[in-house]
């Protein structure tokens, strides 16, 4: 099976004045298709950098990183954008919507950064928002959605152009637990039923709970990537 | 999506963004209220100098007003107030002798500018007839008469009625002599006419100064200064074709055309100024909202949004800040600028002042597309060059540190 996102010898190290921070040391990764992966580790690890460089948010100091068959590692600024727009989602720990927009729009906006035709794009926002359990809530601004109600628009927006793999970011970290719970069972259900593809990096063992991969970094280094047959059902 | 994205940003702060859409629009207003008010009031002087006794152009032999001679003077003034007059926007045309001779009175003698003019035809391009302060100004039945500015009448002192004696020259270098009447003192209100100018009768003149049917200038005048610009290519082609050349009113009246340049210029600098501060006080308004919007700006660009896209909607917004508010500043200070159009602004006791000078005591912006413009224009040229700054400071962002931004 091709790898969706493949890592070799991914190396990320930060320059703080004369002194040199490694962040991600070296680390060979392959996202399968239909995978539903977390990346777990203390805080410090460098599972937000791995994550960052597989979305091409930020660009390796060393090693190669591909998504879909396209390596970022030489892309330049606009051919990285173009990439996340057409092979990824993310979605992120604070909701990171537009605030102007409404949550049909948030969703369009992307679509409409792709050039889908206007009528295509407001079915396929509808479609999604449906999907993630907001219908009848489309005309509403982040601003009078909750913090889990957010959260399921930047799943639809994430959603929306159908990309290769959705990247979240501790996307359960400002939720309660009621709110996390129903926002993870969504994400599992996604990947099970319409065989979407999540890298997760997460403290949350209610996330980690649900993975079908758990991935475990300690200082920049994978420690522990196992293939789980006893996640909790979407 | 980006239009609409880029106007309800602006709008996420409205009282932000009101008040940048307020300094806009004072200023703008302001400008275009001021340049109207100057355009119109530097009209009105142009007029009132030209008005009083140069008449808004005149045709002359060239090299006269270098060395104003009598031997360069025109050969047929006739055919050319005739010629002038046929063409639109010329409704005055009045022949002139301009000379130098001594006035005597009892003891006193001064040299005076003698002006031979057509009663009937003058006074329909100078004021000077209706500056007369005691007597009347000369009539078409008038012979061996002269009015007298009072400065001079003072130095001779001459009254009305009086006799005074011209010694000049002739054309043909002969000796010109007469005795005149004063028939009437005027007072214009310009120290220099009220010195040194009397007029006489133009067909003594002729004759006095031995010139026959000839005239020296052929002033001209229309039903306003901007109407009559429009017959200046033809004036100028009709004194061409004779051997002639078309002074116009900036030539006749140097000091007025430098005093306005020097307004203008004055004025542009405190214009520019006020465009700078503001287009500054904007610029730094919109960079705090991107500053506080780059952890925004960090998802925009994580989700697939290039640099350029969201260079390009602040840039947008800031084009639609300044453009919301040229529009309302043209509307606002052309309202302005119309009402006291129609209504003159009076400015109190400097009004009579003013009006001894031939300047009218009310004040008459002119409101035009030059003046509705120029000031909006240069305010939103400025803000949207300024542009520049907060796009160029979105496109250098990068995606993970903008998201690290708090």
């Amino acid at each position: 099976m091709i790898a969706i996102v493949s890592c070799r010898t991914l190396t990320k190290t930060y320059v703080q004045g004369t002194l040199e921070v490694p962040a991600v040391r070296s680390v060979d990764l392959d996202i399968e298709p239909g995978d539903f992966a977390t990346l777990a580790g203390p805080s410090g690890s460098g599972k937000t950098t791995l994550l960052n460089m597989i979305g091409g948010l930020d660009r390796p100091t060393s090693g190669e990183v591909s998504v879909d068959g396209v390596s970022l590692t030489k892309l330049d600024k606009n051919a990285l954008a173009d990439i996340r727009l057409h092979k990824i989602g993310f979605v992120f720990q604070t909701y990171s919507l537009v605030p102007v927009l409404s949550a049909e729009e948030n969703v369009e906006f992307i679509l409409r950064l792709l050039d889908v035709p206007v009528r295509e794009r407001r079915t396929r926002a509808r479609e999604v928002l449906r999907q993630v359990g907001l219908a009848g809530m489309e005309d509403r601004r982040p601003a009078r959605l909750s913090g889990g109600q957010q959260q399921r628009v930047a799943v639809a927006r994430a959603l929306g152009p159908k990309p290769a793999i959705v990247l979240a970011d501790e996307p359960t970290a400002n939720l309660d637990s009621k709110t996390a719970e129903e926002l993870i069972g969504l994400m599992s259900n996604l990947n099970t039923v319409s065989g979407i593809t999540f890298l997760i990096a997460t403290h949350d063992s209610r996330v980690i709970a649900h993975s079908r991969r758990h991935i475990e970094m300690t200082d920049g280094r994978i420690t522990l990537d196992e293939r789980r047959n006893n996640a909790v059902a979407a | 999506m980006l239009f609409a994205l880029a106007w309800r940003n602006l709008w996420r702060q409205p009282r932000r963004t009101l008040l940048s859409l307020a300094s806009i629009v004072f200023t703008g207003a302001l400008l275009v209220f001021m340049l109207s008010f100057q355009i119109g009031v530097y009209g009105q002087m142009k007029e009132s100098a030209l008005k009083l006794f140069d008449g808004y152009a005149q045709m002359q032999v060239p090299g006269y007003a270098d060395d104003p001679d009598l031997r360069r003077s025109l050969t047929d003034p006739a055919g050319l107030k005739s010629a002038a007059l046929a063409i639109p926007g010329v409704d005055a045309a009045a022949a002139r002798v301009n000379a130098f001779a001594i006035l005597s009175h009892g003891e006193r003698s001064f040299g005076s500018a003698i002006v031979g003019v057509d009663p009937t035809s003058e006074p329909l391009v100078s004021k000077l007839a209706a500056s007369i302060t005691t007597g009347r100004y000369l009539n078409a039945a008038d012979s061996d008469t002269i009015v007298l500015g009072q400065t001079l009448a003072r130095n001779l002192k001459a009254a009305v009625g009086d006799k005074l004696t011209l010694l000049g020259s002739g054309m043909d270098g002969s000796v010109a002599t007469d005795v005149l009447t004063v028939v009437g003192i005027y007072d214009s209100g310009i120290p220099e006419l009220d010195r040194s100018v009397a007029e006489i009768p133009l067909s003594r003149a002729q004759e006095t100064f031995s010139i026959g049917p000839r005239a020296t200038t052929v002033a001209l005048a229309g039903p306003s200064l901007s109407a009559f610009q429009n017959a200046v290519p033809a004036l100028g082609n009709v004194s061409r074709v004779r051997g002639l050349i078309l002074k116009e009113w900036s030539d006749l009246e140097p000091e007025v055309r430098d005093s306005i340049t020097l307004k203008y210029v004055t004025s542009a600098m405190l214009y520019v100024t006020l465009v700078v501060v503001v287009t500054f006080i904007i610029l730094n308004t919109l960079l705090m909202s991107v500053l506080e919007r780059t952890r925004e700006f960090g998802v925009l660009l994580a989700i697939g949004m290039r640099p350029s896209v969201i260079g390009q909607m602040v840039w947008l917004e800031l084009v639609l800040l300044a453009s919301a508010g040229a529009i309302l500043a043209i509307l606002i200070g052309g309202a302005l600028a119309l009402y006291f159009e129609g209504h003159g602004i009076m400015y109190g006791d400097l009004g009579k002042v003013t009006a001894q000078y031939g300047l009218p005591s009310r004040l008459y912006p002119e409101f035009s597309a030059l003046s509705a413009l120029i000031g909006p224009g240069a305010l939103f040229v400025a803000i949207s060059l300024g542009g520049i700054v907060p796009y160029l400071h979105v496109r250098r962002l990068e995606a993970a540190s903008a998201m690290r931004a708090a």
